[in-house]
């Protein structure tokens, strides 16, 4: 019997193409061939892990990525990033959905073609945007949610993006304004859909659930009740997607004395330079060690403190289960992948769902919430120092980590899947 | 350039580390017999530095000379942590070694004058003066004129690991094709049992670092054995730095694997004196570490891509 290829279709951003790569590696170890469909730029990333990568034909206009185009992208947006969900609507997030259905529209028929040359036995889609070609292919398609619970939209679950309670007085205006912002692409989106045989999907919404099977990474301890629960034949909560990853060994530091606190704010968040340079002065006050996810921006540093050392890349899964605090943007697989491993979170979201789990840690005691940008070095002191030294948090996340780790979420990521395409 | 004593120094600590490597990754228990024959083979060096080396390390009480001959683990393998390599990197000689980590890690300017460091380690002039002569033999630091002294480019970063490897691309495969190329099968058969070694552990229980080693001694081979002086000075002048600087704990450990079977296709074909096939391996084996990963992805790059008109 030949073993079933699965495609694997995450969007362009680090947090869902890793967390396929936890999903790929136990599909391969239950005997399917997990084939990856990337993004020109994402070429090399799946490879490297092993799996087999088909490039989607170039969706956008290509821009070289000269320090030239990062600081002018820099002074354009850093400063949207320091703006309240509220007025991120206008300024980030309805113009990220324009480009998110313009990557939709230009990438439809090379995955159309893609599709049709490897023949899957099924689609795994970890994506904001359903691509009309992976409906029609034919084979079971699947949904991963690896953004934060709040993509499925419930009356008890806080609005998306919004950094609000569920229950919070100012909801109606957020959706009220979410579905303003997002209209235009949004009928733009559905226009598309009708040219391509899909029923339109209702304001707002840009990706049905699938009618085979959704994963959600929301572990147990963060899961909010809903007023309609969802089916539990078509909804299976994740309790993590831990990939496996290269094992990192932290090199002594000069000062290397005290707890370890490891802080990455995603590719994304490291172009803000001056804030990290700003935490960084900071960090070298704290008797702890920092090791810091600097990404492609390590040259801009220099003067690094004795106790901080800078990476542009860390293998995160061995470095946060070797941390005694991780600082984050709210990236859903950071804050899974913290409490997985047991480790209280400091979020410090920049955008997108970063502000729903910033809020969501705090709620459920996991972690504690910082304006990303609005602090003083004192506030900043004492928000490490105090998570540093909060026992009952880290008993509290030691049973979390346990019970994730008991039910691995990539596990049954992969057995959920199989099951649906046999 | 002759080897100094501090030269000779650095070698058998950084012997001394290897060696504590070694019994980490073959998860040797206290009172295990270290044979010289076996060390001398998995570092690829004769059993007179090792001897040394397991002298440093009797030092430090971590291993323990016996009247029946030959030296023992004298620590439970958990106690030889990270605290120990550290141990070792105080010892006498290691100061240039400080110096190269905290310039790798950005915590040293350009350019440092002798007494600035002396202030930095609480060393003494002559032990600072010492360690700069160190690192200018392998090309990190030159004296300007006057007392100060200019740190060289290093593999640090990202860019720079870039760099290196597209220099590398456009001589190393040359380095091959240059009349006059020739192999030792001798060390062609100690490298290729310590890569099948290396390739045969965990995942996970692959060390970086090791990797790295592996890495430098696989290319510098080549390099010696090209037929170009020039050609095989600059490149071995360049692992040397490779080794010394460069710091990536990013690759994964497929890559890892694949890269040394890279290698090993490389030796397969230099011992057929299959030249132009070698050369060509070799371009496909650096295209493929050529492959970085994406520095800026997100959910944030879209808006970008459309000009960045927000």
């Amino acid at each position: 019997m030949t073993k079933p290829i699965i495609a694997l279709f995450p969007e362009a951003s680090f947090g869902s193409a890793l967390n396929c790569v936890g999903i790929a590696q136990e599909l391969q170890r239950h005997g399917a061939v997990p084939v990856f469909l990337c993004h020109p730029g994402f070429n090399g990333v799946f490879a490297e892990y092993g799996f087999k990568e088909y490039q989607l034909p170039d969706t956008a206009p290509s821009q070289p990525q000269t320090e030239d185009t990062w600081q002018s992208f820099v002074t354009a947006h850093v400063a949207h990033f320091n703006q309240d969900p509220m007025a991120q609507l206008h300024s980030y997030v309805a113009p990220t959905w324009d480009a998110i259905v313009d990557t939709a529209i230009r990438a439809e028929d090379g995955l159309e073609t893609l599709l049709k040359r490897i023949k899957p036995a099924g689609i795994v889609l970890d994506n904001v945007i359903m691509f009309p070609a992976i409906a029609n292919a034919g084979v079971p398609w699947v949904r991963v949610v690896s953004c934060t619970e709040t993509e499925i939209p419930d009356a008890h679950v806080p609005p998306y993006l919004s950094g609000m309670a569920a229950h919070d007085p100012a909801r109606p205006a957020f959706e009220a304004r979410y579905l303003e912002v997002t209209a235009p692409a949004h009928l733009r989106y559905n226009t598309f859909r009708g040219q391509r045989g899909l029923p339109p999907l209702a304001a707002g919404l840009f990706l049905e659930p699938s009618p085979y099977l959704n994963l959600l990474l929301a572990p147990t301890a963060i899961r909010h009740d809903r007023l309609v629960p969802l089916d539990e034949r078509l909804f299976v909560f994740l309790e993590g997607c831990v990939r496996e990853e290269a094992q990192f060994d932290p090199p002594p530091l000069p000062i290397n004395e005290g707890p370890i606190v490891y802080m990455s704010f995603g590719s994304l968040g490291a172009i803000d330079t001056d804030l990290f340079a700003r935490m960084i002065a900071v960090f070298a006050t704290i008797p702890a060690r920092f090791f810091v996810n600097v990404g492609g921006f390590l040259e801009s540093y220099s003067q690094v403190p004795d106790n901080v050392y800078l990476g542009s890349w860390f293998p995160q899964p061995s470095i946060v289960s070797q941390a005694d605090l991780f600082i984050h943007h709210g990236g859903n697989n950071s804050y899974c992948e913290a409490m997985y491993f047991g480790v209280p979170s400091l979020v410090m979201p920049y955008c997108w769902d970063g502000h729903d789990n910033g809020l969501r840690a705090q709620q459920t005691g996991t972690g504690a919430f910082l304006q990303r940008n609005d602090w003083t070095p004192e506030q900043l002191r004492e928000v490490i120092t105090a998570l540093l030294g909060d026992t009952a948090m880290l008993a509290h996340l030691k049973t979390i980590s346990e019970q994730m780790k008991a039910t691995p979420g990539t596990h049954i990521a992969a057995q959920s899947i199989l099951t649906v395409i046999s | 350039m002759p080897i100094s004593r501090s030269n000779t120094r650095q070698n058998h600590l950084k012997l001394a580390r290897q060696i504590i490597e070694f019994i980490l990754e073959h998860d040797l228990s206290k009172g295990d017999h270290l044979p010289e024959s076996v060390l001398s083979e998995a570092c690829g060096v004769s059993r007179t530095p090792i001897r040394s080396a397991l002298k440093l390390l009797e030092q430090k009480e971590i291993v323990q000379k016996r009247e029946e001959g030959g030296f023992f683990l004298n620590l439970p393998p958990d106690a030889l942590s990270a605290d120990i390599s550290s141990d070792l990197d105080d010892m006498e000689g290691s100061l240039a070694a400080r110096i190269l980590s905290d310039r790798a890690e950005r915590r040293l300017s350009d350019v440092q004058s002798v007494s600035a460091l002396v202030r930095r380690y609480g060393a003494p002039r002559s032990s600072v003066l010492n360690s700069l002569k160190i690192l200018s033999s392998d090309g990190i630091v030159v004296q300007l004129p006057g007392r100060a002294w200019a740190f060289q480019p290093m593999l640090d970063t990202p860019n720079a690991i870039e760099e290196s490897l597209a220099f590398r691309l456009t001589l190393e495969p040359q380095a091959i094709l240059t009349p006059g190329f020739q192999v030792d099968s001798q060390k062609i058969g100690l490298m290729r049992q310590q890569m099948e070694e290396f390739l045969q552990r965990p995942d996970g229980k692959l060390s970086s670092s090791a990797f790295l080693r592996l890495d430098c001694a696989f290319h510098s081979f080549i390099a010696e054995s090209s037929g170009n002086r020039f050609a095989r000075g600059v490149l071995l002048a360049h692992q040397r730095l490779r080794l010394s600087t460069q710091k990536d704990h990013t690759i994964a450990d497929f890559r890892l694997r694949q890269s040394l079977n890279e290698h090993l296709g490389i030796l397969d074909s230099l011992e057929r004196m299959q030249l132009q096939l070698a050369a060509d391996q070799m371009v496909l084996h650096l295209r493929r570490s050529q492959i970085r990963k994406p520095q800026t992805v997100n959910r944030g790059i879209l808006p970008l891509a459309r000009g960045g008109s927000l």
